[in-house]
Order: C-alpha cells, then sequence, then structure tokens
C-alpha cells in the first residue's frame, strides 16, 4: 500500500493511502507530495468528552446507592422486620411473624409437624386472618385437625393493646370460618407460653349441645374465672383432641338427675354452701343438690373430673368443653375443684 | 505545583487546536529528545534519526488521549513515546537485520547510506511529486472554504472498513450526478439529504463523517488527477460493485 503524503506537521503528518481513507503518522522526514510506503501510523482513540459525563454519572449513581439503601433499611424495618408473633398450634405449632401493621411477613413450623405444616406455603404479606384461615385448611387437609380438635392461638407482642386486638380478631374469624364444618376450640393466649387469655372459649360448635342454653353464671365466686390474663397456668402445646372436654360439662354428665337449670350443659352437682343453683340440683335427684352424695354418685364423674383436675386449679387450655358457655363451666370447674379438695375422698383427708 | 496546572491547560487547548498542538511539541521538544535519548542511549540526531519524529509522532497521541484522570502529562506522554519506541524497534527488526547507515562500507572509502540507490528520487519523480503538492495545496485551499482541515478530516475518517465502503457507495452516487458535486462547490455545504436518498446510505453515516464525505468529493472535482490515479485502482473495484 502505498501514501500520499497530504501535509506534513512538527509531530506527524496526514497520509491519504490508496483506498480513500486519511491518517496520520510519524512525520519520518516526510515532504508534501511525497509517496511513502511504510509510515508509522498513529493510534487514533476517540473518548474525550466522556470522561465529564463519566464523573457526573458515577456521582449521581453513588447519590443514588445511598437513597435506596436508606430507604431500603427503613421500608424494611416498616414492613418486614418481624414485630409480633402469633403461635398456632393445633399439634403441629407455627409462628407466624407480623410487621408493625399487623401482616404477615414470615412463617415457620416449631416443631416437626409445623414445618410439614408450613412447607411451601408463602405466606408474605397476608393478613393474619387469612394466614391462620389458610393454615387450617391445610391441617385439616393433612388430617392434623378433625372434628373437635383444638386451636389455639399464642400472640407475643411487645404491645399489649395489639394483642388484645389481634386475640379477637383471630378468634373471630377462625369461628367464622369454621362454622358449620366443624367443631373446634379456640383457645387465645399471651406470649409465647400463653398466660391464658380469655374466659370464653367459644366454639364454632354447630349443634352444641342442645341443653345448653347458657345461663349466666351462678355467682359462684371463681378466683380463676373469667376474662383474668390471670396467671394461669396455661400451656401451649398440643392439645388433646376430643370433644373438647376432658370430661368436663359434657352433656354426658348431664344425666338427667343432674340437669341443672344453670348448669345447662354441665351436670354437676353444685356445692351446697356456695350453689344457689344447687336447688335446682336437688330437684333432679336425690341429692340435696350439695353434694358430695351427688359426686360420690357419680363416680365416674368423680373420676373424670379428678383427672381433669388434677392438674391445677387453674383452667387449662385442655380443659375447655366444647359447647360450654364460658363462665358457668369455669365455676363449675372451680366448684368441683373445690370440691375435690375438700370432699373428695381420693384426694383428701 | 502551578507547572502542572500550566500543562494541563496547555494540553486541553492543544486538544482543539491544531496549532497550539504544533506549538507544544515546540515547547517540548527538548523533553521529547531527552526521552528519545533515554531509549537510544544516546543522543538522536534530528534529521536522522526516525525515531526522534516517532517520539514526537508519541507526543501528539499523548496529547490527544491525555485526561486529568491519568495523573501527570509529562509522565503520561514519556510513558507513551516509549511505547511507541518499542513498536517501532519491534517492527524495524522484524523487517531487517539493523545496519546503520552510518557503518562503512567494506571497502572502508564510503558509509552504507551513500551506496543505496534512492529508487524514488529520480528526476520524474521528483516533479510529479512537486505536481502532487500542488493538487494537494489546491485541495486544502478548496475545503478551507468548508471550514475543514486535512487533519480534520484525518481525525474525521471513518475506522471500520464497513463505514468506509458506505461513503464510497455515496460517492459513486455522485460521481454519476455530478450536479451534486456542483451543488456542493456553490452551496460550500454537503448535499446530505439528496445524497442519503440517492444512494441509499444512512443519513446517521454521512453526517458523522460529514468532513471526510466534503474532502472525497472534492477530490472528484476537476482537477485532482494524481490523487485520483492514487485511489484509482480501489475506487475501481468499488464502482464496479
Amino acid at each position: 500500500m502505498s501514501y500520499i503524503v497530504m501535509e506534513c506537521h512538527p509531530g506527524y503528518a496526514v497520509l491519504l493511502d490508496e483506498e480513500g481513507r486519511f491518517l496520520k503518522a510519524a512525520n519520518l522526514h516526510y515532504e508534501v507530495g511525497q509517496t511513502v510506503t511504510n509510515p508509522v501510523l498513529m493510534q487514533q482513540k476517540p473518548a474525550k468528552q466522556r470522561h465529564i459525563l463519566r464523573w457526573a454519572g458515577s456521582g449521581i449513581a453513588a447519590v443514588a446507592a445511598c437513597l435506596l439503601l436508606i430507604f431500603g433499611i427503613s421500608f424494611y424495618q416498616e414492613y418486614m422486620a418481624p414485630y409480633s408473633s402469633i403461635y398456632l398450634t393445633i399439634n403441629p405449632e407455627v409462628r407466624m411473624d407480623l410487621n408493625h401493621h399487623g401482616l404477615v411477613v414470615g412463617v415457620y413450623g416449631t416443631n416437626e409437624d409445623g414445618e410439614k405444616l408450613v412447607e411451601g406455603y408463602d405466606a408474605r404479606g397476608k393478613e393474619k386472618t387469612t394466614v391462620a384461615d389458610e393454615l387450617i385448611d391445610r391441617a385439616i387437609e393433612m388430617g392434623f385437625l378433625s372434628e373437635g380438635g383444638q386451636v389455639s392461638f399464642s400472640i407475643d407482642s411487645p404491645d399489649d393493646i395489639l394483642f388484645q386486638e389481634y386475640g379477637i380478631e383471630l378468634r373471630s374469624e377462625v369461628e367464622e370460618y369454621l362454622k358449620g364444618r366443624m367443631t373446634i376450640t379456640v383457645a387465645v393466649f399471651q406470649g409465647k407460653y400463653g398466660y391464658e387469655a380469655n374466659t370464653s372459649s367459644s366454639s364454632t360448635a354447630s349443634a352444641s349441645s342442645s341443653g345448653s342454653s347458657q345461663p349466666p353464671a351462678s355467682s359462684k365466686p371463681s378466683s380463676s374465672a373469667s376474662s383474668s390474663s390471670g396467671p394461669a397456668k396455661g400451656q401451649t402445646g398440643s392439645l388433646p383432641q376430643g370433644s373438647g372436654d376432658s370430661g368436663y360439662g359434657d352433656s354426658n354428665y348431664g344425666d338427667s338427675r343432674y340437669t341443672s337449670s344453670n348448669d345447662a350443659s354441665v351436670s354437676r352437682p353444685v356445692r351446697p354452701s356456695s350453689a344457689p343453683s344447687s336447688s335446682g340440683n336437688s330437684s333432679s335427684g336425690q341429692k340435696p343438690g350439695n353434694s358430695d352424695s351427688g359426686y360420690d354418685d357419680s363416680d365416674k364423674n368423680e373420676t373424670n373430673s379428678d383427672d381433669g383436675e388434677d392438674d391445677s386449679g387453674y383452667d387449662s387450655p385442655e380443659s375447655r368443653p366444647a359447647s360450654q358457655a364460658g363462665d358457668s363451666e369455669y365455676e363449675d370447674e372451680n366448684d368441683r375443684d373445690e370440691d375435690d379438695d375438700e370432699e373428695d375422698e381420693d384426694n383428701d383427708d | 505545583m502551578n507547572d502542572e496546572q500550566t500543562i494541563i491547560q496547555q494540553v486541553y487547548a492543544a486538544k482543539e487546536n491544531i496549532q497550539a498542538a504544533d506549538q507544544l511539541i515546540g515547547t517540548y521538544m527538548p523533553f521529547i529528545k531527552a526521552e528519545t535519548a533515554k531509549f537510544l542511549k544516546r543522543l538522536p540526531i534530528e534529521g536522522h534519526d526516525d525515531e526522534l519524529s516517532i517520539a514526537m509522532m508519541a507526543f501528539h497521541e499523548a496529547v490527544g488521549g491525555y485526561s486529568r484522570t491519568r495523573g501527570a502529562f509529562l509522565k503520561y506522554a514519556a510513558m507513551l513515546i516509549k511505547s511507541r519506541l518499542i513498536d517501532y524497534q519491534r517492527k524495524e527488526q522484524r523487517h531487517r537485520k539493523i545496519l546503520s547507515l552510518d557503518a562503512p562500507t567494506m571497502e572502508g572509502d564510503t558509509t552504507l547510506g551513500e551506496t543505496l540507490t534512492d529508487e524514488r528520487e529520480p528526476h520524474e519523480e521528483i516533479v510529479s511529486r512537486n505536481a502532487t503538492r500542488q493538487e494537494i495545496e489546491e485541495l486544502a485551499r478548496q475545503m478551507q472554504e468548508f471550514g475543514i482541515t486535512l487533519s480534520d478530516v484525518a481525525d474525521n475518517c471513518p475506522k471500520q472498513q464497513r463505514t468506509l465502503e458506505a461513503c464510497r457507495k455515496a460517492l459513486q452516487y455522485a460521481r454519476e450526478n455530478p450536479e451534486l458535486l456542483e451543488d456542493l462547490l456553490e452551496s460550500k455545504r454537503l448535499p446530505i439529504g439528496k445524497l442519503t436518498a440517492g444512494s441509499g446510505v444512512e443519513r446517521k453515516t454521512l453526517e458523522r463523517h460529514r468532513k471526510y464525505m466534503v474532502s472525497l468529493l472534492l477530490m472528484y472535482t476537476n482537477g485532482y488527477e494524481i490523487i485520483r490515479g492514487h485511489l484509482k485502482q480501489v475506487m475501481k473495484g468499488a464502482a464496479a460493485r
């Protein structure tokens, strides 16, 4: 290839090649018009103005990155960092983490069955009630929850108000959800190892024991009764299935002789002294309403009640009869407890 | 560090302005010589050592490629000079074993350089060189009317083969439609619209290489036979395509 020298400068020359290209090359003592064959071509690079733009670009990028970081962190704190937890226990136990706003940010199984229950389930961003419903459905499908079972929620939140709110919400939701499908007991506790929260463990009973008109509780002073978030030795954990009663307040109990207007479903003899309902009892049967004898008679009651009451004088999650009106049964249990203590041959003396 | 700042300013001025660039080289000639001497391990002789010219070209490249991010200009220039000198030396060694033209011949009465017959120096060659130069000077003058210099064109020239051929296509169309060339001469502007429409070359390409296109078209107006002769081979091939 030959080149014509077109222009000469101290530092370089402009050459024209045979293909019509104009090129800069070293000026090896050239003269304009000369034809050369072995030029030393200059290497010409483009990038010039880009530098300024590049600086501006990287500056802006840095600022943007910082902003995103700050924003991201605050977003995380607000929406995703767990604030409260709710432990849903049937037999499997799972934990739902909620953010400040009550939306679920994650669910985790806390025991083996719990892990099975949540496997493949993505709860992020859902309402707690939705998640509860869906998990319950899953539990039913998987066979963890069936008729007469119990679902308890232990709500662990730094905020007391939230705890109340969530508790009410969850209870009503689940009851509503399972209404007409199944009879389930719902329990709500505060804190991970739930102090018992509510008295009424209403249930989603469809056919609650017919007998159970829910009479107002005869005024039995019940220390541990009622809406105390008192230090019940509540336990979370698997609850025995069963129709809620561990023998308490089952309509079965209600032998005819014991039907009392008061304790509708609970056919328990009521203690004489403190029980105005004794009259009711007496009407039904032999016992003059008080009684030991009442107890004696119903051995099975006795035993059952013993069994049931052995653990404590406090209400425990297990011992919640399915079809009871809340208060009354508490009182009954209390009574029974007291009865046991005092009058029970087995226990006392 | 005032010197540093002055240098940088001068470099940036030289980027834009060819005269400033030439001046800068003049100013730093001692520096360039010194760098070359470092490389050659002896003093460069002006007018004799090609290495000096190459170093000067490297200096030009440094002016073009320098930005503040690269640190001190002189260091950058020195580095570039060294690179180019190494490249050149390698190239020369590849082609032939280096003999100094100043070395004495076997007879010992003259230097090798004198014995070389320069085939490129017969009388006709000188004449044709002059004629060529005249054409070139005329071309440069005409280009000036468009606000273009040959150095500009060298910077603006397409680097890719593909683009080069596209420009040639446009040229071909202009050759076939001489009124376009007249247009060019009269209006002192490149008729891009017509060229694009007629040749099918993308407007963007022609705009990007406007200066080059002007000079190309100019060479095919009257009076540039020698230059055209130089190009003829390749251009014919393009025309035939």
